[in-house]
């Protein structure tokens, strides 16, 4: 087991932290923040700016940057259609599936009726199910695994059609 | 010192707080509610976190939310500001049981000030003396008989339950008495569903003084001196000053160490604030404890030269008191007009809404302590206070004649304020000869008697 850890490397590696430096660098991000148990780092860039909170989930950065500039840049899929919303109730931090080592409880594509579970938002150590409270079929998700989710933001737009 | 500090607050308060974090070189997280949403005071934090909807309930209530924005956003500690959850010790516990710090007093010691009872025989222990009257409830008339002779009268009977002046009456002799008590407690009864009630000596237009204290967790606390704050309608303050004009500095320094001993024998630390009752034949009694820094601190601020918001930050974050009681001086007059979104033409009606025109007072001697702007849209769920306007002069008079002036210059359109009513304080001879109490609204202006209680 303790090797096991020492093979996979912590988030206070300084080789993880100088190639996270990189990343940063290189994607011009100004803040990361990521959580690996009860391990966490927090790396900031640059002068402090009122920023809303945007930090970068692990899964973001082990997937590679491409994933981080296409989520923040693609257009609203389906535009002009009317989409419906689901808006966080709680502030926390957004996780898509119900642990790590599951599949996303929904993807664009997937299907959605009132009581699916679409994610969960913690607060406080306490994990708390959303459900789509709509139906239809995922269109957009707005935010990535990780994040922190204020009250009222968008967490998934859905095509009632 | 702190990295990080989250203001659980919103309005001039949070303002205030956001700037006092600024000075010290703090970062500062804001949160609120959907009803605040793209708030001007937002702009000047670090980071913004949403935390519910327009009711307070759901939002700057909410301490989960509150606690976990503080969490996510990599705080140190909170700062309550006043009302919302600033006196709620189940809060300020649960902040640090979180390891967060609370910028405030200790749980515990806002527990017994909070508490009516407990706070009583705190004050009994540290002699600070207490309205006369019965020591609990009152079981029969007889014993209200024997009781009122005791503190004489006039007398006044509250119910243990009460507020809002229901159940409660006020007796000047014997026979009105043995009216009220039972009118009193069928009142409270049909009210509260509980008929018990006490007895205590009925002060006649006393005034409200209050002692601004500063407290450090080594065991120092030192006090600012006094705050008169009578003059109020229906108990809301609208003018203070300090100090409190034609108070004997004798009494003034006999309040001021009173103070000091309660808020040592509870353990206190941080700002607060404790609060007096003072008699025509300047006796003074103690009311209550805020354990909180209050509206009207800036008044203290400008008299003393200390900053309070910054003092309590820093307390908060461990340091020791720098000032020491020796250092601390009232220089000059400093009073304060809170400007509220209200009409005083229509009963002081709440007047939400857009503000069309905000073309503030300025120049010397004036401080303004406001949140708002032209464009600023007042909220309908919360406070309505909008601005608080200050001066500070050498003197009573002095500081008079430039809160006229400033009043003069405040123009404000698109909502209405209670502007027109403190230019109508300010000319009033009674006034500016420094004879108010907290009957003098009521009594000078709409011309209802004595204002008594229950009637």
């Amino acid at each position: 087991m303790a090797d096991e850890n020492k093979q996979t490397p912590g988030p206070f590696d300084v080789a993880t932290v100088r190639e996270l430096v990189e990343l940063m660098k290189s994607f011009d991000l100004s803040e990361l923040d990521l959580n690996d148990g009860d391990q966490r780092i927090r790396l900031r860039r640059g002068s402090r700016v009122m920023t809303t909170v945007q930090a970068i989930a692990p899964t973001a950065i082990a997937a590679a940057a491409p994933t981080v500039a296409q989520a923040t840049s693609a257009p609203p899929v389906a535009a002009g259609k009317k989409l419906l919303e689901i808006k966080s109730e709680l502030v926390g931090s957004f996780y898509s599936k119900p642990s790590p080592d599951k599949d996303d409880y929904v993807k664009v594509g997937s299907h959605v009726s009132t009581d699916t579970i679409v994610c969960k938002v913690e607060a406080m150590k306490i994990f708390n199910d959303i459900t789509a409270k709509c139906s239809g079929t995922i269109a957009e998700v707005c935010v990535q695994n990780g994040q922190f989710v204020e009250f009222d933001q968008v967490l998934f737009r859905v095509d009632p059609s | 010192m702190f990295q990080r500090v989250l203001v659980a607050n919103r309005g001039e308060i949070a303002l205030r707080i956001i700037r006092a974090c600024r000075d010290l070189g703090v970062g500062v997280v804001a949160v609120y509610s959907t009803a605040d949403r793209g708030a001007p005071w937002l702009h000047l934090a670090d980071e913004t976190v949403c935390i519910g909807p327009g009711p307070a309930a759901e939002s700057y209530l909410k301490y989960t939310r509150i606690i976990a924005a503080a969490e996510k956003t990599n705080v140190d500690a909170i700062h309550p500001g006043y009302g919302f959850l600033s006196e709620n010790a189940e809060f300020a516990e649960m902040c640090r049981a979180s390891n967060i710090e609370f910028i405030g007093p200790p749980h515990d010691a806002m527990r017994k000030l909070g508490n009516k009872n407990e706070a009583k025989k705190l004050a009994r222990v540290a002699k600070v003396p207490l309205v006369p009257g019965s020591e609990g409830l009152i079981a029969t008339e007889e014993e209200a008989l024997k009781i009122a002779r005791q503190i004489g009268y006039p007398a006044l009977i509250k119910a243990a339950a009460g507020g809002g002046g229901r159940g409660m009456r006020v007796a000047r002799n014997d026979h009105s008495l043995v009216a009220g008590y039972q009118s009193a407690r069928q009142e409270a009864e049909a009210a509260f569903k509980d008929g018990s009630v006490f007895l205590e000596k009925y002060l006649e237009q006393p005034r409200h003084v209050e002692i601004q204290l500063l407290g450090d967790q080594h065991g120092n606390v030192i006090h600012l001196f006094e705050r008169d704050c009578s003059l109020q309608r229906r108990h809301q303050k609208l003018v203070e000053e300090s100090p409190a004009p034609n108070l004997p500095v004798k009494v003034r320094d006999e309040m001021c160490k009173a103070a000091v001993r309660l808020a040592k024998s509870a353990g206190y630390y941080s700002a607060g604030t404790c609060e007096f009752l003072v008699d025509k034949q300047n006796n003074f009694y103690f009311i209550e404890v805020n354990s909180r820094v209050q509206v009207e601190h800036p008044v203290t601020e400008l008299v003393t030269g200390i900053d309070i918001v910054r003092e309590q930050i820093k307390i908060a974050a461990g340091e020791k008191l720098k000032i020491r009681q020796s250092d601390v001086v009232q220089r000059g007059w400093a009073m304060e007009c809170r400007i509220n979104a209200e009409d005083p033409g229509n009963n002081f009606q709440p007047s939400a809404g857009t503000i069309t025109r905000w073309q503030p007072p300025g120049g010397p001697g004036v401080r303004l302590d406001t949140h708002a702007c032209t464009g600023y849209r007042v909220p309908p769920n919360y406070d309505s206070l909008v601005a608080k306007l200050l001066v500070h002069q050498p003197t009573r008079p002095e500081a008079i004649a430039v809160m006229k002036r400033a009043l003069a210059e405040f123009i404000v359109e698109g909502i209405k304020t209670t502007v027109p009513i403190h230019q109508k304080i300010f000319s009033t001879s009674a006034f500016v000869e420094g004879h108010v109490d907290t009957t003098f609204i009521e009594r000078v202006f709409y011309g209802q008697g004595s204002a008594e209680p229950g009637k």
